[in-house]
Parts: structure tokens; C-alpha cells; sequence
């Protein structure tokens, strides 16, 4: 353990002043509005500055999670928040450890490919809506052509809800997919070579390589990438929103909570803002999103502590 | 070693000092901007002030063009006053409207006109946006100012009042439940415009021989699906107060035999009357598909019919209602509402540029204009139906009346089928038979009924 010295006296209390900044950053940016989102879930707020806001207890809660039809659509969206992330989490996992181990190669013009798979990271939601909108249009798009050179046509992000649904998760994961590739081919790059050789000279097969050196050196990035798919995945809903909008079978928890706080429930310009509402849903998210990223990270721990001790 | 700690200190103090300032909201008053009449600040600006009036509109194509001339000639008339005018899209106009307000962040606002108010008979309903905006004092009582005048009385009685104070002008009325018809197509294939729904249905059969898409719709946006076939609610329910009143006190149901029948016809529209595509075609794109001639018919509101003429001037079109029924007398009405209005944000530094703006806005000749670009069954009473879309709907004037989602609240605890869409059946929605849509709808809004007793 290193012991710093900042000196005697008053000087002791230097690394508790060089860590407020950071502490109040979070404390304004992070914990407050998480606060204020708890204490919002118990009254009956619109949101709109000046208006009356009114303690109701549990009542959007019990909303939530209890009155009527709505409830049971709630845990339908909840249903397919997990559905979701299961299938994001999975692909994007498999696809970013195949593209990583792929452009870790020393290929002629790996870098350029690197580049390519990376691209899509750095577009926000409203382009990638826009660009596979058009790319999706139905009526002669790109892909609509293809379709047809078959003789089959589909209405993509228009139609039913379980093909729109696949779509999404087909975009999300072209999405982020650079950023698990990125985390991986790091963790790939910090594999001594000697080890690889080393197996070589054992007479390891590649499948014998990559499960047992490349797989149990990947522990910290498998977990990172994990969590951040898991994680990121429950809580997606920009994509819905600029690819789908409001349509009914599609909706997940996250994009309910926006909906209901912003009054886009029923496509009506006329309809509500419930930000005391939403910010119930909300804690409900957070909190199945604690539970799983809790037992995920713990299962992950333990395989951590098992394989790299 | 204490001047490092000085020096340390101090340097937390100007980062923490600057973070700070980032967390600052302060409205984006400029220091010469006027404040409010009637609010805290001392005194009024003159006008020679300059002054930036911030105006927010939603995305109507035909209303977006005439905006940004009437604001050049606004400007121009008043140097001293730029106006900064932001377009949303439709669907966002409710979220744009409450944060920029709240963040006072706007003056003038485009606004529907008011609807969805809670009725005596509903339980525990949650009041709608612009009731909650001006009770929470974020729109401007403009009771007292002149313009008001120029519009006729049941109009800003109806669309802009609200415990007995003015917070908004609309600017006019639109239909949302007739069909735009392909005059050269109904002619070239011999088709007669239909009055009733067995001839609509014999028409649409006929293009779709002809290999000619029946119908169009933008169903991107969602709505444009559902919203063109609101006439199919008017046929069976001309009153549709009554219909609402109806469904909240159990007398009409979503799954009764009439409504069943509806349910029959929306069936035919979504799956064999629209184009296969339609979902992917954005609400500003269709007007140009109808436009392009591709489609006979275009089921949508009446702001749509400037698109229509700017997209393809020489292109002949008509407008008839819904002829959801095979009594002709039921389908001679119009079903729609209060569209565009305007509403100025209650704490406004600039509100003498947005009485202004309103004034100019109001004024007879500057309306017609207006009225005249947009389409827009006119609420000044000496403006004119000139336009083509404005004389092709001039004969059902008469048979107007305030459409179903106007009256429509859900109660807390419905389901997400409580309504009556035609975009539930599929391609668009999931649904194929409509016994079993209608017992799920009806299902849906009983939840809800449930619930609240």
C-alpha cells in the first residue's frame, strides 16, 4: 500500500479539496436529479414550472404497477425491455469479440476497417433514425429493391410490431457495436505474444488458444462490455422514439417513461404531461436495472476472481 | 507550504465557480430587451428597442412558408424587432412548448386550439397540457388586447378561452375526416366519385384492377393512419360529444353491434383500401405521393390541400367526406377542429413585439393571406374561402362539427387499445379479426371505466 504525504496541519485536508470538485459534479449532475426523481415519484407532478405540485404517496406507483389494463401493458413493455436487452446484449457481445479478434490481425488496411466498424458510434439517434428510415423506406428504398428482386416486400419499421422490434435491435447493435469491438481489441492488444507463441509451441489448436489464453485474458473487458450492453440496453429508448414513435407493442420501459413524462402517449397534441408519474417508472427501471446489473456484476466478480485471481 | 495551499485552494474556488456558472439558468433576455407589462420589472421598452421575439410553430409546410415571408415583412416594418422562429415536428410540439416555457425560452407560441377539457361525467382524469400550462401562470391573459376582435366570437369563446379569460387566437378550422380524390384517374378508369361506402369499396376495387394503389396515407408519423379514417367514426356516430359522454358512462361500447360495423369498415380501409407502404411515408411526404398521381385517393385533413397544390399546381384534385355510410345523408359532414393558434408565454420580456406580432398577424388583409396559404376554414368572419380547398369543402360548411378526439380522455388505467384506430389491424397493427379487436378495445377502455369507480 503507498502512503501519500501531503504534509502536516491543514495540508492534510488537500486531497479532500483537489476531490470536491468532482464530488459536487456528481452531486449536481448525478445524485440530485436521482434524488429529486425519487421524491418526484411520490407527488403528482406535471413538470410545468409554477404549477401546483401535490404529495400522493404511492399512488403513481400503485398505477404503475396495479390499475387496470395500463398496468398489465406496463409489464408487457417490461417484457420486451428484457427481450431486448437479451437479444442486443448477446449479439452485440458475440459480433464485437468476432470483429475484434478479426481486425486485430495484422491485415493490410485493418485501421481502415477499424474506422468502418467505429463510424456509427460517433452518429447521434436523430441521424441514425433518419439514415435508416430512408434506408428502410418501403415504397422503393434501398432494401424494399432487394425485397422485390425476390418477389417479397415488407413494411420494415411500419409493420408488425415484432418485425419493427427486430429492426431496432438489428439498429441498436449496428450502433454500438464499435465500442464493444473497441474494448475488446484493447483487451486483445494487452495479450503478451509470447503467450500466443508459447501455445503454439505446445501444439494448441486455435480453438485451444482463444479458450485458454485469449478468453480468460479478455475477463475485464468481457465484464465491462457486459455491463455497458446490459446496462445500456435496458435503458434505450431514443431509438424508438426517432425509428418507431409511439405505436402500440413496440414501446419499452424506457421510452415509456419519456412518453408519459412528455405527454406523447397517444400521438394527440393534446395529451398530458405526468412527470410524477414517469418519474415512478423510472425508479421501477432503475431498480431492474440495479437488480440486474448487480447480480451480473457479481457473477462477473467471481469468474474475475477464479480466473485472474 | 501554506502559500501552495493557497494557491490550491484558490484554484478550487475559480473551478468550482465556473462549474457553477455552467449549472446557471437565466432567461435569454438580452439586457435591452423590454420587460413584461403587468410583471415585476419596472418599465416597458419602447419600441425603437431592438429586441429578438422568439416564436415557435409546428411543422406544416405551407404554414412554414407563409411564416417566414409574414416574418420578413414583419421585420421589415419593425427594424428594430428580428423575429426567431423555430419549427418542430407535430408530435413534439406539446414537449417543445412546456420546456421552452418553462424555460422561458420563447414568446410567441403556436398552439391547437383547446380541446380534451375534463368533462363533469369524467373521474380522476388528468387535465390536458394547455389547461395545466395556463393554470400554472405560463400563458398570457390577452383578454383586453384589440386583435382579439378580428376573430369571431364562438371561435375564441371555443379554441382560446379558459375561465373566462382569452390566452389564445385560434387561426382556423379544419376538417380531418374526408378523402382527396385523383380527378384525371377517376376519369380515365371511369370510376365514380363515391357518396357511400359500398361505391367506395367498388372503387377502390376498380384501381386496385387497374393496378393503381386505392389509397395513401403518411403512417411514419402514426397518426395520418388512424386519423384518415375518423370518418368512419362519423358515419356511425354524427355526435361525437355524445359518443364520448357515451363511452365513459357505459350506454356505447367499443364492441356493440354499430360499432362493430365500424370496425368491419376499418378493416377494409387498412388492408385493402391503403397502399402497401404507406407505413413508411412520412406526414409531409404524402401530400407529394397523392400529388405525384400514383394513388386515387388520400384520406386526410384539410391542411393537406396546399401541400397538394405547391407539390403539383396543375394537378386536378377534389375533396369529398367520408362516405362511410351507405346512407348518403350520414356522410354530408365534416369532422374536425381547432387547428394553429397562437398563445404568448405569460413571463415574455418582449410582450410589447408579441402584441406586435399578433396585431400584424391579425390584421384582416395579412389573415386572408394566411388563410389563403394554409388552407384553413377561416375564424375571421370577413375572411374568405378563396382557396381550392377552401371551396371544395364550402358545401359541407354547414354539417361542421368538433370531431371525437377533441371531446376524447382516456381514464387512468385504460389500456394502449383504447381507441378507435384503424391502424390496429394489420399491416400496421396486429390485429386481423375485428370481433377480436373490438371485444380488446372495448376490454381496454372498461379496464380503465374499472378502475376509477
Amino acid at each position: 500500500m503507498v502512503n501519500y504525504q501531503f504534509g502536516r496541519g491543514r495540508a492534510r485536508w488537500i486531497p479532500y479539496l483537489l476531490l470536491l470538485p468532482g464530488i459536487l459534479f456528481y452531486v449536481v449532475i448525478m445524485l440530485g436529479p436521482s434524488i429529486a426523481t425519487s421524491v418526484y415519484s411520490f407527488t403528482d407532478a406535471s413538470g410545468i414550472k409554477g404549477s401546483a405540485i401535490n404529495w400522493v404517496g404511492l399512488q403513481n406507483y400503485r398505477e404503475f404497477l396495479f390499475m387496470g389494463q395500463a398496468s398489465r401493458d406496463n409489464y408487457a413493455a417490461l417484457g420486451r425491455t428484457l427481450i431486448f436487452s437479451f437479444f442486443v446484449t448477446t449479439i452485440q457481445f458475440t459480433l464485437g469479440l468476432l470483429l475484434a479478434l478479426l481486425v486485430n490481425q495484422k491485415l493490410k488496411g485493418v485501421n481502415f476497417f477499424r474506422t468502418l466498424f467505429f463510424m456509427p458510434v460517433i452518429l447521434g439517434a436523430v441521424i441514425i433514425g433518419l439514415i435508416w428510415s430512408l434506408f428502410l423506406y418501403p415504397l422503393g428504398g434501398p432494401l424494399a429493391k432487394v425485397f422485390a428482386l425476390f418477389g417479397m416486400q415488407s413494411e420494415f419499421l411500419g409493420g408488425q410490431p415484432t418485425v419493427a422490434m427486430a429492426w431496432v435491435i438489428f439498429i441498436q447493435i449496428w450502433a454500438n457495436l464499435g465500442v464493444t469491438m473497441m474494448i475488446f481489441l484493447a483487451g486483445l492488444q494487452t495479450i503478451p505474444s509470447e503467450l500466443y507463441e508459447a501455445a503454439r509451441i505446445d501444439g494448441a489448436s486455435s480453438w485451444q488458444v482463444f479458450k485458454n489464453v485469449t478468453w480468460p485474458l479478455l475477463t475485464l473487458s468481457i465484464n465491462t462490455n457486459l455491463l455497458l450492453c446490459i446496462i445500456g440496453s435496458l435503458q434505450a429508448w431514443q431509438l424508438f422514439l426517432v425509428l418507431l414513435g409511439y405505436r402500440n407493442g413496440t414501446q419499452v420501459l424506457g421510452y415509456l417513461i419519456f412518453a408519459q413524462g412528455f405527454g406523447q402517449t397517444s400521438g394527440s397534441v393534446t395529451s398530458a404531461f405526468r412527470q410524477g408519474y414517469a418519474a415512478a417508472a423510472s425508479i421501477v427501471l432503475f431498480v431492474l436495472v440495479l437488480v440486474i446489473g448487480l447480480t451480473v456484476q457479481a457473477i462477473l466478480r467471481r469468474r474475475e476472481e477464479r480466473i485472474l485471481g | 507550504m501554506s502559500k501552495k495551499v493557497l494557491t490550491l485552494v484558490s484554484m478550487i474556488v475559480v473551478l468550482a465557480m465556473l462549474l457553477s456558472a455552467c449549472g446557471g439558468s437565466k432567461p435569454a433576455a438580452a439586457p435591452t430587451q423590454a420587460p413584461a407589462a403587468g410583471q415585476a420589472q419596472p418599465t416597458q421598452a419602447p419600441a425603437a428597442e431592438k429586441a429578438t421575439l422568439k416564436v415557435l410553430v409546428h411543422q406544416n409546410p405551407p404554414m412554414v412558408e407563409f411564416m417566414n415571408t409574414f416574418n420578413e415583412k414583419f421585420q421589415a416594418k419593425y427594424p428594430n424587432l428580428t423575429v426567431d422562429m423555430s419549427v418542430v415536428n407535430a408530435n413534439d410540439l406539446s414537449t417543445v412548448t412546456q420546456t421552452r416555457l418553462t424555460a422561458n425560452d420563447v414568446d410567441v407560441v403556436g398552439m391547437f386550439g383547446f380541446a380534451n377539457a375534463a368533462q363533469p361525467y369524467m373521474k380522476n382524469v388528468t387535465p390536458p397540457n394547455w389547461q395545466s400550462l395556463i393554470d400554472a401562470g405560463l400563458m398570457m391573459d390577452i383578454s383586453d388586447q384589440p386583435f382579439i376582435k378580428n376573430y369571431d366570437e364562438a371561435t375564441i369563446k371555443d379554441a382560446g378561452t379558459y375561465n373566462g379569460k382569452v390566452y389564445g387566437i385560434n387561426l382556423g378550422r379544419v376538417s380531418y375526416s374526408g378523402i382527396f380524390y385523383n380527378k384525371d384517374l377517376f376519369t380515365a378508369n371511369n370510376v365514380k366519385v363515391p357518396t357511400t361506402w359500398d361505391e367506395l369499396v367498388a372503387a377502390c376495387e376498380a384501381f386496385k384492377k387497374a393496378n393503381i394503389p386505392c389509397m395513401t396515407a403518411g403512417g411514419k408519423d402514426g397518426w395520418p393512419i388512424f386519423v384518415g379514417a375518423y370518418g368512419l367514426i362519423g358515419a356511425e356516430y354524427p355526435d361525437q360529444a355524445k359518443l364520448v359522454q357515451g363511452l365513459w358512462d357505459g350506454s356505447i361500447k367499443w364492441n356493440d353491434a354499430k360499432a362493430l360495423e365500424m370496425w368491419n369498415k376499418m378493416k377494409v380501409y387498412a388492408q385493402d383500401m391503403m397502399e402497401s407502404g404507406a407505413s413508411g411515408i412520412a406526414g409531409d411526404a404524402a401530400p407529394g405521393r397523392f400529388a405525384s398521381g400514383a394513388v386515387a385517393m388520400f384520406p386526410g385533413g384539410t391542411w393537406y390541400g396546399p401541400a397538394i397544390e405547391a407539390a403539383q399546381p396543375s394537378f386536378e384534385w377534389g375533396y369529398i367526406p367520408w362516405p362511410g355510410s351507405n346512407n348518403p345523408d350520414d356522410n354530408k359532414h365534416l369532422f374536425g377542429k381547432y387547428d394553429q393558434g397562437w398563445a404568448v408565454a405569460d413571463k415574455t420580456p418582449n410582450k410589447d413585439a408579441a402584441m406586435k406580432y399578433l396585431t400584424e398577424f391579425s390584421d384582416p388583409a395579412n389573415y386572408q393571406a394566411f388563410a389563403n396559404a394554409v388552407g384553413f376554414i377561416p375564424t375571421q368572419p370577413g375572411a374568405t374561402l378563396g382557396t381550392k380547398i377552401g371551396k371544395e369543402v364550402a358545401p359541407y360548411l354547414a354539417n361542421f362539427l368538433v370531431g371525437y378526439e377533441q371531446y376524447w380522455v382516456a381514464p387512468k388505467g385504460a389500456g394502449q387499445y383504447a381507441n378507435p384506430y384503424a391502424s390496429y389491424f394489420k399491416p400496421f397493427g396486429t390485429y386481423d379479426d375485428p370481433k377480436e379487436l373490438a371485444d380488446k378495445v372495448q376490454a381496454d377502455l372498461q379496464s380503465g371505466l374499472d378502475a376509477n369507480k
